[in-house]
């Protein structure tokens, strides 16, 4: 390190370059030049923000030179003055809330989904974002910030002609044109049930996906364990639906439900209506073997 | 490797000129003689701006000197980008960090009792009327001695927010200002104070009291950061080690008046502004870097990739656009 000049030197020395030099020097500058002060000053005393960047605050009601003294700003005399005006009021007629009432409600259990169009699902692959040779999943969906973390995602159909790539895409709900777009783009759409903690734990890492549902029955019990038993890490399983609503969406291959395989043929995704000629041959046998009790009785 | 080689040599002689001055400036061409000739009546031509012909070639990269401590001698030298260690000075954005900081340092603990916390009977000090004397309730009141204080200081949290980005840009010109300054020094990696053997052995051997330790740490290192003009007399130094070190930290303790220690971890945007020059050792100078470059490293998810390139400011560039998979 070479000996270094003091600051003020320094910092005439940096000055110099951009400032244009007076054309003679003046005699207050010449009696600057001897003051010369040799101590290191901090950038910290001279730093502000830009001009104008803060807006000082108005003080209403703090003195008449502030002009917002007396009255605040309120004018004179009435209900502005002293109250505020409801936002309904219409000025003295019945109001349409107090006329007709409240309709409606706001339903809070209702999962949110997170909305993903077409397009942007298209720009996404095009910029590299998502990978389209690979099952796109929540998972991914999720880390290339496409969407954000809530109760699911439904795939909606903006930009359903934009949509050129076969992909194949699991997702917890999807539209109608939607599905179409995505299978005549020679891409598959699975729609499978997920809640909010079952996608974080996708994000992180401590989930596998699946779109197969869990298995049930004492069949199952000894591979589930035997797996368990051997594999290192323990990994949080999806959860499957247990709702009615959530039951008959995931079993109806219109949604292209991941539970959509457990149809008979013939069978409705419906729980409870049941077609109607299965009805009618199982009401038959029934009233059967009422009547043959009917003729022993009598 | 030849023509890296030859950089290297260009960078150091450019490093040398530059070490030579007292502040780094741009190394400005000249213009021919007979351009330089001038009436005496005539103005000067403003530096500031430039002819069309003439191409803007901003510089891309830094010089960095790595020195051994305490003898600074040159060790090695290395190139930073312009980005990361000569970025303009902007007074806002330091304002901004340093205020930032500020408000998120205040501990905002102190708490004053209301009438309502205040402790004792409510009930009424003399009757309401008869006395002679002022009406008066409970002795809680903040009229009374003694009572509750209204509108005192209450618990709150005084943080304010910045935006990263913001924040980041301020850390690299607060070490762009001091490099531009000759004031960041860097030096090789396990910055620490040597002390002298036989001082060690002596303290060691517990024949020296901590007063007298403490007395010849403080002249010590007075004199030896007095004789490097680091000292007091030249506006104390700010040393940035990795982690703790045993001897520079005392050592900094006791002589704190010509300077002062810190770690990586406690080091702010104020720190690297306060004393008269930073001594930072190479790879803390790297990690600070690294840590604050929230506006030059993109934060998008590329499957399959590690995202710690550095783009142009402001603008994403992806690595395959418009790849068609039809």
């Amino acid at each position: 390190m070479p000996p270094r000049l003091p600051f003020v030197q320094a910092a005439q020395c940096c000055r110099r370059a951009l400032e244009v030099p007076p054309k003679q020097p003046s005699l207050v500058s010449l009696f600057a030049a001897l003051s010369v002060q040799t101590r290191s000053a901090s950038i910290l005393a001279s730093l502000s923000d830009n001009k104008g960047a803060y807006h000082k605050r108005i003080r209403r009601g703090r003195g008449a030179s502030s002009g917002y003294g007396k009255t605040a700003g309120r004018g004179m005399k009435g209900t502005k003055a002293r109250n505020k005006v409801n936002p309904w009021f219409q000025g003295g007629q019945t109001p349409l809330i107090f006329k007709h009432g409240q309709k409606g409600f706001v339903n809070h259990r209702a999962p949110v989904m997170a909305e993903l169009n077409l397009d942007r699902l298209q720009c996404w692959i095009d910029a590299g974002r998502l990978d389209p040779t690979k099952t796109i999943t929540p998972r991914e969906l999720v880390r290339s910030g496409l969407v954000g973390i809530k109760d699911g995602i439904k795939l909606l159909a903006r930009g359903k002609n934009e949509i050129r790539t076969p992909i194949n895409i699991v997702v917890s709900r999807a539209s109608a044109s939607a599905i179409l777009a995505v299978e005549a783009a020679g891409g598959k759409i699975t729609t499978r049930y997920y809640t909010k903690a079952a996608i974080k734990n996708l994000v992180s890492g401590k989930s596998v996906h699946t779109d197969k549902p869990l298995p049930v029955g004492p069949e199952h019990v000894e591979s589930v364990l035997q797996q368990a038993r051997t594999s290192r890490k323990h990994f949080y399983r999806l959860p499957d639906p247990t709702s009615r609503w959530d039951i008959e969406y995931y079993r109806d291959p219109a949604h292209r439900g991941y539970l959509s395989h457990t149809l008979k043929t013939g069978e409705s995704p419906s729980l409870y209506f049941k077609v109607p000629g299965e009805k009618a041959l199982v009401g038959k046998k029934s009233k059967k073997s009422a009547d043959a009790s009917e003729e022993r009785l009598f | 490797m030849a023509g890296k080689g030859m950089r290297c040599l260009s960078e150091a002689m450019r490093g040398l000129s530059l070490g030579a001055q007292t502040c780094r400036t741009v190394p400005v061409r000249t213009a021919p003689l007979i351009s330089r000739r001038s009436m005496a009546t005539e103005a000067p031509v403003s530096k500031i701006t430039r002819s069309v012909d003439e191409k803007w070639t901003p510089i891309t990269t830094v010089p960095v000197t790595v020195h051994s401590f305490p003898d600074l001698a040159p060790r090695s030298l290395e190139t930073y980008s312009a980005k990361h260690l000569y970025l303009p000075l902007r007074r806002d954005i330091l304002h901004l960090a340093v205020v930032y900081e500020g408000d998120n340092t205040r501990q905002g603990t102190a708490q004053a009792k209301t009438r309502w916390e205040v402790a004792g009977s409510h009930r009424k000090v003399r009757p309401q009327k008869g006395s002679g004397r002022a009406r008066v309730g409970n002795k809680q009141s903040p009229l009374q001695r003694g009572g509750g204080k209204s509108h005192g200081p209450r618990n709150r949290d005084f943080g304010t927010k910045l935006n990263r980005k913001v924040y980041d840009l301020a850390w690299r010109t607060a070490l762009s200002y001091r490099y531009r300054r000759g004031e960041l020094i860097v030096t090789e990696d396990g910055l620490d104070l040597p002390l002298p053997e036989d001082f060690l052995q002596q303290a060691q051997d517990g024949l020296l009291t901590r007063e007298l330790e403490d007395a010849f740490i403080e002249k010590y290192v007075g004199e030896m950061l007095g004789a490097m003009q680091w000292g007091k007399a030249h506006g104390r130094t700010t040393f940035i080690t990795g982690e703790e070190r045993m001897n520079l930290f005392t050592a900094m303790e006791v002589a704190g008046e010509n300077g002062r220690a810190l770690e990586l971890e406690d080091v702010d945007v104020k720190d690297l502004l306060e004393t008269g020059r930073i001594v930072v050792e190479r790879s803390a100078l790297k990690e600070m870097i690294k840590r604050h470059r929230s506006d030059l490293v993109t934060s998008i998810f590329l499957p399959g990739q590690k995202n710690t390139k550095e783009t142009t400011m402001g603008t994403v560039v992806y690595p395959s656009s418009k790849v068609s998979y039809a």
